[in-house]
């Protein structure tokens, strides 16, 4: 990559560097003034070079929980972070990544030029190549032979214009993002059950709940500043955590049950069983409200309590301990994340947690609710506006209404909308595989160490007539790419977030681009010029709050309704929940809590509706040849693909590689101790040399590997196999080997 | 391998209920006012620790720590088996210890413990010799390449100073690093509450950091850094300083030609000058001549340039060659009792000193032809050995029999030249060969034997995380 230049100077002679180095050599001087201390007054005492002369109030940009935090500047540079002690999500606190968010601001490996084919290029140049051949390629193979594949980590402003640029101005037929790979099963599953997406309930549950269930969930890795809230809960509540390792999570839980990989389906129908034989649920009061009900009961006649025991691997005491406890609490939240999505029946898995919740009356009221904490810091933004698996703001693309109301508000002819969402995130690679897809554009993310069977997709790649990947950071995919587009990054731009609580909060630039990095806004308006329709499709857009004006219009009166937030609403309450109506005296000022108070939910007639779900087995289960079972999963320091936080001292000190977690008894039998370098083996691929930590966190027979790192890549080995609903990958459970690497 | 905590239970699923107070909005409450007879002091509470580290990345950041130098470290301890695995994240940078084992033992005195309890140290005053990272049990004080002096927590002392929390407290998510009052003669007489699974004796020191244990601690526990036993830095320059000074003593007090008077000077001057590689700031060497009173490293250093003076007399004037032999003596007793520190157990023991003269009888008098001499001094220092071995093997802390392991077992080959050269310079001696050919031999066998000193000790610790001595630096 294309670094600043700089003017050369005369190398210093032997002598004069020896001479130069002598006073430190011998120490005269021990370097304090590099360690001096001033008085800030936004900070009270701290080291000078921490010390900031303003504050830019922002959102933090990793996961989803949504911190309030302030970036410290001082000479155009952002210096120091803080914990916004005013915004409502976290109170002033931040977990290390926050803490240290300002230094990956300023890390190495920024793209700092666009590059065609590895050559530095203009702008101009780099919007030309790629709108020339994405042109040609969709004028000789139609408009199916170019996608888009995006993130979660843009500002939802931003994914309302790629939204309509790809689908609109493009008329692309496959746009997907890579929040197909985090929360795509609670979108859908939120969508069988209640008519739309849209996580019901809101991070104060987690203190009023008398029950919490965290399945599938550890906050307290991946959503750390979640956790205060339990533990602030501990007096009056109940903490009970569904995983199969003995997670950081698990050990501040009062009940931890230690469900076998997949046997959570058999734990929720155990426990339905057990509502149901106990009369812990009212199915007359179920019957009134929701479709499916005795459909569901049918179903849970070939369920006992001995049978939910036997496939979830833990006790029929804990299975009916469990039920009870959800069915006598007065508030009970179950709140899930990549657990439960991560599989090939994720979608089906939130449904029975949705079913849980309805039959128990545990939603739409203060600590009760099914809620999925989301995974990245915008992935409902995009869910929301988003032109993927919906047309923005939930609308459907099969919805007569739904339609001519876009259109309308448009004010483009209804045929231009599409008729259907294309292909999802692994069904592109498939095409592309095959070669139905010639042209990628992929923004904000890095495929190549996030996908599932990395060796498939590198294969896929090659097949690709043009690779087109924008980001902020150097990373595996985009060295592979023929065009590189140099984004700006968190603390750099401008416009919202929308946290796992439907919490709007605003996102600030604090400091410049580097080299030519530009918005990813600006780069979108740019290409809707070359594409013609700038005029048409962003009328008068200038910045990203004219995004935000017509997003507030187009979502007004659904499900996911801005109408009634501003920036200057935003600025005032910390952050706003949708719905939040325009002009609706009702609403305060924070926005709505909750969602289905009225018990009236998004489907026909208001019913919420249930689903009978049966387990399948494991397709790559354990077998003689790969004897154990690899789980996937993240650790508090790193930020999915290390394409951040890999850049940032401080976190990898304290997380400096990839490791394999393995139980002391597997260790006994491949010979392994803590600290060997062993190699594991999927069908589908290898990793070499990763360090094995002997830890009874896994159960016998399992094994962990954290997912972040692109050499020891835990996605060459994980199985591609995908919900076929939400098309989310099946991270959690493949069959692998473990031997001790060869020196 | 574990410390008996309190409130220990047994039970294989304990109720694991506990309170936290979230604070609202993040204000910073004024630190209570210290009565008579209280200082500050570091609170934790085990149980409400979710291991996330903000309290590291807050201190690097309060204090712009470079990469590799860390104030706060957050270790990990597991103990049961699945599902009743148990783990415990522990935090912890500098205990401000009642009886501050850095401070006792820095020669320049660039320690103080402040009228508020903490120890602070200052920087003007550091040579960067390194003695307070091999005194303090929990490795708090770390040497800062950069600087080339050591440096540590100081509680944050400014914010302190103006009512404001340390940046480790006011990051910590879920409040389990408090900083509280306490009575110090109270805290004298009962400091129990500072020890944990894992955790060296608080008695050592008189930590004052008050650990809040979770209910269900499992008897048996392990540090998640346990699997890393790693060899500690070599410090050369003090391989030399002390093996040279010692040859010089076993020289002076067998000497009886000039030439033999002008071996023993100069490689007492050699080895004060190279001494001086080992401080981060040679340039201001000179303060370790303040801790006489206090610090054996202050006296290794007086004793030794006295010795090494008087060495010198003695090449004009024969005379002093006893004195001098005195002096070298006395040197070589503080270089000894220098490392005979709690913190380091392989040292903590008279067999140190043993060790220490019998290196001086076993090179100095094969260079003045006393080789049957030398012969006794090098048997002496393979049984001081092996009496070590024996002592550090009664114990299965990583500290006591991990010493053991690492010369036995990592650096084997080299124990096996040492005790190769032994025997080479004994038989030798017996057989009459030749006596520069034995010096030599037994000279070497010791130079290596000091070389597995410096590397095989286990220092103590605060329990680490899984990484610990993965990363450079890493403590």
């Amino acid at each position: 990559m294309a670094t600043s230049t700089s003017v050369p100077v005369a190398p210093p002679t032997r002598l004069r560097r020896l001479v130069d180095r002598l006073p430190k050599v011998l120490g005269v001087h021990h370097g304090g003034a590099n360690y001096r201390y001033v008085d800030s007054p936004g900070q009270g005492p701290v080291i000078a070079s921490r010390a900031a002369e303003a504050w830019v109030r922002t959102t933090c940009g990793y996961c989803s929980v949504g911190c309030g935090m302030r970036i410290g500047v001082r000479d155009g540079v952002a210096v120091t972070v803080q914990g916004d002690p005013e915004h409502p999500v976290n109170r002033g606190r931040l977990c290390p990544k926050g803490l240290s968010e300002h230094l990956m601001i300023r890390a190495d490996g920024r793209l700092l030029t666009p590059m065609v084919q590895g050559v530095a290029v203009g702008w101009d140049d780099a919007f030309d190549v790629v709108t020339e051949r994405f042109k040609a390629l969709i004028a000789e193979h139609g408009p199916e032979s170019v996608a888009v594949l995006s993130t979660g980590q843009l500002v939802t402003e931003e994914f309302y214009a790629l939204g309509k640029l790809v689908r609109l101005g493009m008329g692309l037929a496959h746009y997907d993002g890579n929040t197909t790979l985090c929360m795509a099963s609670a979108v859908s599953g939120y969508k069988l059950s209640f008519g739309t997406d849209g996580p019901p309930g809101c991070y104060e549950d987690f203190e009023q709940a008398d029950l919490v269930v965290l399945w599938g969930a550890n906050i307290a890795d991946n959503h750390p500043l979640l956790t205060p809230r339990v533990l602030g809960a501990k007096d009056h509540q109940t903490l009970v955590v569904v995983d199969p390792r003995v997670t950081k999570s698990a050990m501040i839980a009062d009940v931890h049950l230690p469900v076998r990989p997949r046997g959570d389906i058999a734990l929720l129908n155990g426990v339905l069983v057990v509502l149901v034989e106990e009369g812990l649920v009212d199915l007359d009061e179920a019957r009134a409200r929701v479709d499916g009900v005795d459909d569901l009961l049918a179903h849970l006649d070939d369920w006992s309590v001995e049978r939910a025991a036997h496939e979830s691997g833990l006790s029929e005491d804990a299975i009916r301990d469990l039920a009870r406890r959800i069915g006598s609490a007065e508030r009970c939240t179950i709140a899930w994340t990549m657990g439960v999505n991560h599989s090939v029946q994720g979608t089906h898995t939130v449904t029975l947690i949705n079913t849980v919740a309805l039959l128990t009356g545990n939603i739409g009221k203060p600590g009760a609710s099914p809620f999925s904490i989301t995974g990245q810091c915008n992935a409902m933004g995009t869910r929301e506006t988003g032109f993927t698996a919906s047309m923005p703001g939930y609308r459907g693309y099969d919805v007569p209404e739904h339609r001519a109301e876009l259109a309308r508000l448009w004010g483009i002819e209804e045929s231009r909308l599409p008729t259907e969402r294309g292909r999802a995130y692994p069904d592109i690679v498939n095409a592309v595989m095959s070669g139905q897809i010639k042209g990628l554009w992929i923004i904000g993310t890095n495929p190549l160490v996030s996908f599932p069977n990395r060796e498939v997709l590198e294969l896929a790649f090659r097949q690709l007539d043009l690779l087109v990947v924008q980001d902020g950071f150097e990373t595996p995919t985009t060295k592979v790419a023929d065009v590189v587009l140099p984004a700006a990054i968190w603390g750099e731009k401008d416009g919202t977030f929308t946290n796992s609580e439907r919490r709007v909060s605003r996102v600030r630039a604090a400091v410049e681009p580097p080299g030519l990095a530009r918005t990813d806004f600006d780069i979108f308006m740019a290409f809707a010029e070359r594409w013609g329709c700038r005029d048409e499709l962003f009328p008068g857009w200038v910045t990203p709050e004219d995004a935000f004006g017509e997003w507030r219009k187009v979502s007004a009166g659904r499900p996911c309704d801005y109408s009634g937030i501003t920036y200057e609403r935003i600025a005032a309450a910390g952050g706003v929940q949708w719905p939040c109506p325009a002009d609706d005296p009702d609403v305060p000022l924070g926005g709505t809590a909750r969602l289905y108070t009225d018990r009236k939910f998004n489907r026909p007639g208001g019913r919420a509706m249930v689903h009978p779900v049966e387990p399948q087995p494991i397709r790559d289960a354990p077998r003689p040849a790969y004897p154990l079972l690899l789980n996937t999963g993240r650790t508090v320091e790193h930020w999915h693909t290390r394409t951040k936080t890999g850049r940032i001292a401080v976190l990898e000190g304290l997380s400096p590689e990839a490791w394999v977690e393995v139980h002391p008894d597997d260790a006994a039998r491949y010979g392994l101790r803590s600290g060997d370098l062993a190699t594991v083996r999927s069908e589908r691929g290898v990793v070499e040399r990763i360090r094995v930590r002997v830890t009874s966190i896994v159960r016998p027979g399992e094994v962990f590997i954290p997912f972040h790192w692109n050499e020891r890549c835990a996605n060459r080995l994980t199985d591609d196999q995908f919900d076929p609903i939400s098309r989310e990958p099946n991270y959690k459970q493949c069959a692998v080997r473990i031997e001790r690497s060869t020196a | 391998m574990s410390i008996r905590p309190r409130g220990l239970v047994e039970d294989e699923s304990p109720p694991r209920s506990r309170t936290v107070e979230v604070e609202p909005d993040g204000h910073r409450p004024e630190l209570l006012a210290l009565d008579a007879g209280e200082q500050y002091r570091f609170g934790f509470d085990m149980g409400a620790c979710i291991g996330c580290h903000s309290c590291e990345v807050a201190c690097a950041e309060q204090n712009g720590l470079p990469a590799g130098t860390v104030w706060r470290r957050v270790g990990e301890i597991e103990g049961g088996d699945h599902p009743f695995t148990r783990r415990f994240h522990l935090s912890m940078s500098c205990n401000h210890c009642l009886e501050p084992a850095c401070l006792q033992g820095c020669p320049t005195g660039a320690y103080i413990k402040l009228d508020n309890g903490i120890v602070a140290h200052q920087a003007d005053d550091c040579i960067g010799c390194q003695y307070c990272t091999w005194n303090c049990p929990y490795q708090v004080p770390a040497f800062q390449p950069d600087r080339r002096i050591v440096t540590k927590c100081d509680m944050c002392q400014p914010r302190l100073a103006e009512g404001l929390k340390p940046a480790c407290v006011g990051a910590c998510p879920t409040n389990a690093i408090t900083v509280e009052k306490v009575n110090v003669a109270e805290w004298r007489a009962d400091h129990s509450a500072a020890d944990a699974p894992e955790l060296p004796d608080s008695s050592i020191t008189l930590s004052t950091t008050r650990i809040t244990l979770p209910e269900g601690v499992p008897l048996e526990t392990f540090a998640a850094s346990s699997w890393n036993l790693r060899p500690e830095h070599p410090h050369w320059p003090l391989v030399w300083l002390t093996v040279l000074s010692q040859v010089a003593l076993g020289v002076s007090a067998t000497a009886s030609t000039t030439t033999h008077r002008f071996t023993a000077f100069a490689l007492a001057a050699v080895a004060m000058a190279g001494a001086l590689l080992h401080l981060g700031r040679p340039a201001h060497a000179w303060k370790a001549l303040r801790g006489l009173r206090r610090s054996w490293l202050s006296r290794e250093v007086a004793a030794l340039s006295v010795y090494a003076g008087a060495a010198a007399g003695a090449v004009v004037v024969p005379e002093l060659t006893v004195p001098a032999a005195v002096l070298g003596g006395v040197g070589v007793y503080a270089s000894a009792r220098l490392y005979v520190v709690p913190g380091r157990p392989a040292w903590n023991s008279p067999l140190t000193i043993v060790r220490f003269f019998a290196t001086a009888l076993a090179t100095g008098p094969a260079l003045t032809g006393h080789v049957e001499l030398a012969a006794v001094g090098a048997v002496l220092a393979v049984f001081a050995s092996v009496a070590n071995w024996l002592r550090l093997s009664r114990r299965d802390e990583q500290s006591w029999i991990g010493s053991v392991q690492l010369e036995l077992h990592w650096f084997r080959r080299w124990s096996i030249v040492r005790f190769a050269l032994v025997a080479l310079g004994v038989v030798a001696a017996i057989a009459g060969g030749s006596a520069v050919g034995i010096a030599a031999a037994l000279i070497a066998a010791e130079v290596v034997a000091r070389w597995l000193f410096f590397v095989t000790v286990v220092p103590l610790n605060m329990p680490g995380s899984f990484w610990r001595h993965t990363v450079a630096g890493q403590r």
